[in-house]
């Protein structure tokens, strides 16, 4: 409809045609110009053009693409809000992208059985607006929730600041409706009954990468806002010292909504882009602690907490006085990684998880990683659930720069994983990690998982080449054997 | 297939002139340092208008701003496929709000608009439309008197009512015939009627003196909202001049590419208000656009200064007098309004609170806000003359926000309302179109009556 008359055409490949079949004419996209906007998702170190992007308006238009690329044994995936950090948006192999952008709506809400179900590109901050006037949220939180699907959520596992205390997507969702990548579509516990007897796929499913099934509908657990809420800003001189203070919290027996932490350089962007605060730009690490609940008892915690801070040396320390200062606050942590771009041509967000008491050791460790490569790093993070974002500053147009921004990721990420922490909290390893993946995981332990890629992907033809590293090598040798007989 | 202008250019310059892969082939393209600010998170693909409309990438502030350095990367060229996203947007700004990396993205759309004009000039009935509004007429305020006229005598005449009548306007593309349907009643343009003043006076002591941009457009068709700025500037002891060399601000011209058009029109604007302090500007979309004059002139010192020292005076008409104070009206309007945000006011200026701050200490006024009320309107310029389906779409979207039971919808540019004016047409609302200093002006008049009454009855007793 808004497609205005253009001169060229390039001749339409006949896959091309079939889908666009299935879509209707204005539904896809195949022209170089059109394309180029979906060869990268918010990971951008990488890029690939896809053979063409189609527009499903609902489940049936999706089943019918993935049957027709798995058929022609075309290679597919699906994409949401590419938002996505570590990759899994990108068609490496020149896939068939599935955009979930035209499935965007609320389909229905029970708040007596405190759930909704939604199209997996409904924008996930979408769904508490629409709750909210009845008094009800949704707890995942990423900081993209202002534009990432639910279906990205699913993919992803996404986490967010107030994860800490209500837990991260996985936790909140209740049932699934997915297309397999044969075009069959299945219905995961459709009652949004919780623990169904069997194997519980949709904890498979959910933090999969999109690669065992495209996410058509989903069935999400809604909560009561809670009573009260009270937020608090905590400035520190050093790092160390912010970093006890949260130990310090959590081992007051407070489970804070959300605890996050940010340091001197993080501050420095934040404050260079959009929402800045007015933070002081002399200190060295700032806490944003936020608990909520039932009103009774908040101003106890938060005595505790003041307490806390001030036995570790706070230079300040002060409670949020309105809902429009603490939405600053808010606002200010939640477009960080965006306002690196204030200060940076590039970034590159690293997504590591360790012991929390492990914290000042890792960030003395990032800091050197930072002085060794020549490049600074930023550090934003859900300090409460020890899951670290080492943002790796870097200007992709200065030659070289590039590879030591990627390097320095991947030293960052063994620095979480030599204390025995993990590769990612959320973010996901796509692209991006899947090399990391043997800084946790043995061959054989990757063979077990690429083994159940394989009984729902066969032909690896829906999102090839993410989530493990390639080669995986006994596998490979196996699938060519395997290749070899069904020839014979 | 015959060689791209691109390629050929490339072939025939000098080895030495240029090393980098640029496709982009003027002078006063899309700046680097612009989009080296994206850093490609998508924080602003939801505040989008088309691309929420469309739901596709090229569509989006991301999505441009990727193919805009696509083509500086050598990727692609400037042709059709990248002409349609840069002239789609609607230069609403509002991914300027959204972005956490304040990536300039307006500006480098309108700098790629200026390369796209130059490599692919219009043709067709959309060149012929925009070469007559913006050449031949918006820049000759001579011109847009005459068309007042003629725009009165086809109202006064019954000529109107005899063309709605017979439905002569059937022939009419189905937009312009909207258009023609929520056309203002066009009075005397307040440049005419205060041509032999030097300055209009404050009503008290004058506190100040401010000068008013009058516009091309707005003094035509809405001479009405000038008069009430004019009005409501002096009751608030404000002397208000009218420099008599001022022309078009140019706004339309940039957003459609003829930034050499943009550049001669602002550097007639800057020395026409030379010898003032302060410009008051009444239409969202001019204010922005003078505001913006610096980045016309980055390839030109001399005019850069001068235009910063033109932008730092100019202010909206709510912003200043928020700023400077106002007298809180006395007299009641007891009407339930909702308020508009302009997108060059909200996005391009922040101006935000000061409109309806003013509207909520008009006694009276029950006021209600409206859901997304800083989504644009689809209006845009002339993008609704261009580009009737999406505009016709974001103003859907738009309505659907509208308050049903509100009696008036207020905002602070002029393109806006007539756009919305449509909108309340289509839809079959009831809620009137005002400027939020007509109000003003309103319930300030009201007060005089009233004092007027009183005094009438005081002598009566006497
Ligand atoms: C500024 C910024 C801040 C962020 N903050 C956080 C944060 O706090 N916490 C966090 O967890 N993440 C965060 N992220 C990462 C990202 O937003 C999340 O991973 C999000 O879940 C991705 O959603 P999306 O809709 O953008 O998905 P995409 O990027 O489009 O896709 C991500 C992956 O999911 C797959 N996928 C998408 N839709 C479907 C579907 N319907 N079915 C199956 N597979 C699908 C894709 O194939 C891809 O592999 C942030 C990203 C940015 C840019
Ligand atoms: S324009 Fe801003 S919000 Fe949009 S992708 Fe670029 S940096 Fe992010
Ligand atoms: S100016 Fe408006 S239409 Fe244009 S990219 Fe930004 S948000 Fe979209």
């Amino acid at each position: 409809m808004f497609r205005s008359k253009r001169k060229r055409q390039t001749r339409k490949d006949v896959h091309v045609a079939q889908l666009e079949a299935i879509v209707g004419p204005t539904e896809i996209l195949y022209e170089r110009e059109d394309l180029l906007s979906y060869d990268c998702d918010g990971f951008t170190v990488h890029k690939a053009m896809p053979k063409a992007v189609v527009f499903p308006k609902n489940t049936e238009e999706v089943a019918a693409i993935v049957r027709y690329c798995s058929v022609h044994n075309l290679p597919f995936l699906a994409r949401g809000a590419g938002t996505g950090l570590s990759g899994g948006a990108i068609p490496l192999n020149g896939e068939v992208i599935i955009s979930l952008g035209k499935m965007r709506n609320l389909l229905s809400v029970d708040y007596e059985n405190r759930q909704a179900v939604v199209q997996p590109g409904f924008v996930n901050l979408k769904l508490t607006n629409s709750i909210s006037n009845k008094g009800y949220y949704y707890a995942p939180d990423p900081s993209s929730q202002y534009v990432c699907t639910i279906g990205g959520n699913v993919a992803e596992n996404a986490g967010g600041a107030h994860c800490l205390k209500y837990g991260v997507t996985t936790n909140h969702i209740l049932g699934l409706e997915v297309v397999l990548p044969n075009g069959e579509i299945i219905e995961i516990s459709e009652d949004g009954i919780p623990d169904s007897p069997g194997y519980d796929l949709m904890g498979l499913l959910t933090g999969s990468e999109g690669t065992l099934g495209i996410v058509t509908k989903i069935t999400v657990r809604i909560l009561k806002n809670p009573q009260g809420k009270q937020t608090v800003l905590a400035y520190f001189d050093n790092v160390e010292d912010g970093s006890r203070a949260v130990s310090g919290i959590i081992s007051a027996g407070i489970v804070p909504a959300a605890l996050e932490m940010m340091d001197k350089t993080a501050i420095e962007g934040v404050e260079a882009g959009a929402y800045p605060v007015g933070h002081p730009d002399d200190i060295e690490a700032l806490l944003l602690i936020e608990v909520d609940g039932i009103i009774a008892g908040i101003d106890e915690q938060i005595d505790e907490i003041l307490t806390v801070c001030k036995s570790r040396n706070v230079r300040e320390v002060k409670v949020a006085e309105s809902e429009e200062e603490r939405g600053k606050w808010w606002a200010n942590r939640k477009t960080g990684f965006g306002a690196m771009g204030a200060i940076s041509p590039d970034y590159l967000v690293q997504d590591g998880v360790i012991p929390r008491s492990k914290l000042p050791e890792v960030l003395r460790r990032i800091k050197e990683i930072s002085e060794e490569s020549g490049l600074r790093i930023a550090n934003i993070f859900h300090a409460g659930d020890g899951n670290l974002h080492p943002l790796i500053l870097f200007d992709s147009r200065v030659p070289g720069e590039t590879e030591k921004a990627l390097e320095a990721g991947t030293a960052c990420l063994k620095a979480c994983a030599d204390v025995g922490g993990s590769i990612t909290g959320e973010h996901g390893v796509g692209i991006e990690k899947k090399e990391e993946m043997r800084f946790i995981f043995t061959d054989e332990e990757l063979e077990a998982q690429t083994r159940i890629r394989e009984v729902f992907n066969p032909d690896d033809l829906l999102n090839k080449g993410k989530l493990f590293p390639t080669p995986s090598r006994c596998m490979d040798v196996k699938k060519v054997i395997k290749d070899t007989v069904a020839v014979k | 297939m015959a060689k791209s202008l691109a390629a050929q250019l490339k072939e025939s310059a000098p080895p030495c002139a240029d090393a980098s892969p640029s496709n982009y082939l003027f002078k006063d393209h899309p700046d680097e340092n612009k989009w080296a600010d994206c850093v490609h998170c998508g924080m602003c693909l939801e505040s989008c208008p088309t691309y929420l409309e469309t739901g596709k990438e090229q569509h989006s502030p991301r999505g441009r701003v990727h193919l805009i350095k696509s083509v500086a990367e050598g990727q692609i060229s400037v042709n059709e496929h990248f002409a349609d996203p840069v002239f789609q947007c609607l230069d609403c700004r509002a991914c300027t709000t959204a972005c956490p990396a304040d990536v300039d993205v307006g500006g480098l759309i309108e700098e790629a608009r200026g390369q796209v004009r130059k490599a692919i000039p219009l043709k067709g009935w959309k060149g012929a439309v925009s070469g007559f509004f913006l050449k031949g007429l918006f820049p000759h305020p001579d011109r847009m008197r005459t068309v007042s006229g003629l725009l009165k005598f086809y109202q006064k005449s019954g000529l109107q009512s005899a063309v709605r009548k017979t439905g002569a306007l059937k022939i009419m593309p189905s937009h312009l015939a909207d258009m023609e349907a929520i056309m203002p009643k066009v009075k005397q343009p307040v440049q005419k009627k205060y041509k032999d003043y030097k300055f209009i006076p404050a009503k008290g002591n004058p506190k100040a003196r401010v000068a008013m941009l009058t516009g091309c457009i707005m003094d035509v068709m809405f001479s009405d909202i000038n008069e009430s700025t004019i009005n409501v500037l002096t009751h608030n002891d404000n002397d208000v001049v009218l420099p008599k060399n001022q022309t078009c601000c140019g706004a339309l011209h940039v957003h459609a590419g003829d930034r050499d058009m943009g550049r001669k029109l602002a550097k007639q604007n800057i020395e026409a208000f030379q010898e003032e302090g302060k410009v008051v500007v009444n239409a969202a979309g001019c204010g922005c656009a003078l505001k913006e004059y610096p980045e016309l002139f980055k390839d030109d010192p001399e005019w850069k200064a001068k235009a910063e020292v033109f932008s730092d005076k100019v202010e909206d008409i709510s912003k200043y007098l928020y700023d400077t104070g106002y007298e809180k009206p006395k007299s009641t309007v007891n009407k339930k309004i909702t308020y508009h945000d302009a997108c060059h006011l909200a996005h391009g200026q922040g101006v935000r609170h000061e409109p309806r701050q003013l509207l909520q200490d008009i006694p009276g006024v029950e006021y209600t806000e409206m859901a997304n009320a800083d989504t644009c309107c689809g209006s845009a310029g002339i993008y609704n003359i261009t580009n009737p389906d999406m505009a016709g779409a974001v103003l859907e979207r738009k309505m659907e926000n509208v308050p049903e039971e509100v009696e008036m919808i207020s905002m602070g540019n002029p393109g806006c309302m007539l756009q919305m004016a449509l909108g309340v047409q289509k839809y079959g609302r009831r809620s009137e179109i005002v400027h939020t200093v007509q109000l003003l002006d309103w319930a300030y008049q009201k007060d005089k009556e009233n004092i007027a009454a009183n005094q009438k009855a005081i002598t009566m007793k006497g």
